[in-house]
């Protein structure tokens, strides 16, 4: 898993940028100690780059640049607002994205980057799609999209949701985690799953907002916790109980349920 | 903000006139804060419908309300099951759940 250099002076910079083969694909995020969606970005940028494994030779670099103190090289970029983010390969900016949407940057560093180990075009989330949750993904809605944008961005948005939602057989979308649940109706269904010994993936739609607004226009659903099961959606809470009391064995085809009742659902 | 106040008898007004419901029973579980409700409502529409329909009926009745309030829970019967479970249980007023943090309650008797 790649980590994030903080660049201090040009020197090291200009080192770091002759240091690269013309194949890399170099991750210039420029920040401000004093702009809060910096440190937003911070943390998207971190669980990104985890998701790209240290490669000999390398396929990503990702720096960090101090947008005042460096002013020189944000010159260079023209960057004129913070975040901002630009991709560089071979000394040719691909691309800049400015501003702190956590979709747009994902998107962006997806589309250059060489593929992973398990590329997965519009999951990036590790949320999702291990039997048992994974880090959710901290990220920030701010989106700066021109009004033409608008719509562009709503169909990669439902394309993604569309992709979410059938990430694992079981899909949890709640407010935090199955560790840390910020909300009683999700920590009851939680233990609901743990319960019936569900393998599930879920994701945190605290931590992003485009997809907390996103889901609840494509589920044409106004509320968290939301259960989805192969791709469709169950329901909340309310009815994911109705459903076990129908039928108890409700869960078991995605259950974990063998001897001993060994619980592979989230911890 | 609200252009009504959210109170139990403006949803109880509001869900027996939208889906002549026969019996509604709403319950503030904000402590008064008007912010989290219960509900057990009772209307033949509800019949045919698998849960997740009749939870649909009841968002897309209450829809600008539960997109004010914080909490919502429902639990939608058509009166056959209504009658049936006061026979069998004496009833209940919608799923007590607790919409806050703290405190574990358990699930509906069924």
């Amino acid at each position: 898993m790649s980590a994030i250099k903080e660049i201090t002076s040009l020197e090291g910079w200009a080192q770091h940028v002759s240091s690269l083969l013309p194949s890399t694909l170099l991750i210039v995020s420029f920040h401000a100690p004093w702009a809060a969606p910096c440190a937003q970005m911070a943390n998207v940028l971190s669980t990104l780059a985890n998701e790209y494994p240290v490669t000999e030779p390398f396929s990503t670099s990702w720096v960090s640049v101090n947008a005042e103190e460096l002013s020189e090289i944000s010159e260079t970029y023209n960057v004129t607002a913070v975040p901002f983010l630009v991709l560089v390969r071979n000394g040719q900016v691909l691309e800049s994205v400015s501003g702190s949407s956590a979709v747009k940057v994902r998107n962006a560093i997806e589309s250059h980057a060489k593929p992973t180990a398990h590329s997965n075009p519009t999951v990036g989330e590790k949320a999702a799609a291990v039997t048992n949750g994974g880090a959710p993904v901290v990220g920030n809605e701010n989106s700066e999209a021109l009004p033409g944008d608008a719509e562009k961005q709503r169909e990669e948005l439902f394309k993604r949701l569309a992709d979410l939602v059938k990430a694992a057989p079981v899909m949890l979308f709640m407010k935090g985690t199955p560790s840390e649940p910020k909300c009683g109706f999700s920590r009851q269904l939680v233990a609901i799953l743990r319960e019936n010994a569900v393998k599930y993936g879920f994701f945190n739609i605290l931590a992003d907002d485009e997809v907390r607004q996103g889901l609840k226009e494509f589920a044409d659903w106004p509320t968290f916790p939301q259960l989805w099961v192969d791709g469709e959606l169950v329901g909340g809470l309310d009815i994911v109980k109705e459903e076990l009391a129908s039928d108890s064995g409700f869960f078991s085809r995605y259950s974990t349920k063998v001897n001993g009742g060994a619980s592979a659902a989230a911890s | 903000m609200a252009e009504t106040a959210i109170t139990e008898s403006s949803l109880k007004d509001a869900l027996t006139e939208r889906l002549k419901a026969t019996y509604v029973e709403v319950a503030d579980m904000s402590g008064g804060c008007g912010q989290s409700f219960t509900s057990l409502i009772v209307s033949a529409e509800f019949a045919g419908k698998n849960s997740l329909k009749r939870h649909r009926l009841v968002n897309s009745a209450l829809k600008d309300e539960i997109a004010q309030i914080h909490a919502w829970s429902a639990k939608c019967q058509t009166p056959d099951e209504y009658e049936k479970e006061m026979a069998t249980t004496g009833g209940n007023d919608g799923p007590p759940l607790d919409g806050t943090d703290e405190g574990k309650v358990d699930g509906v008797d069924q």
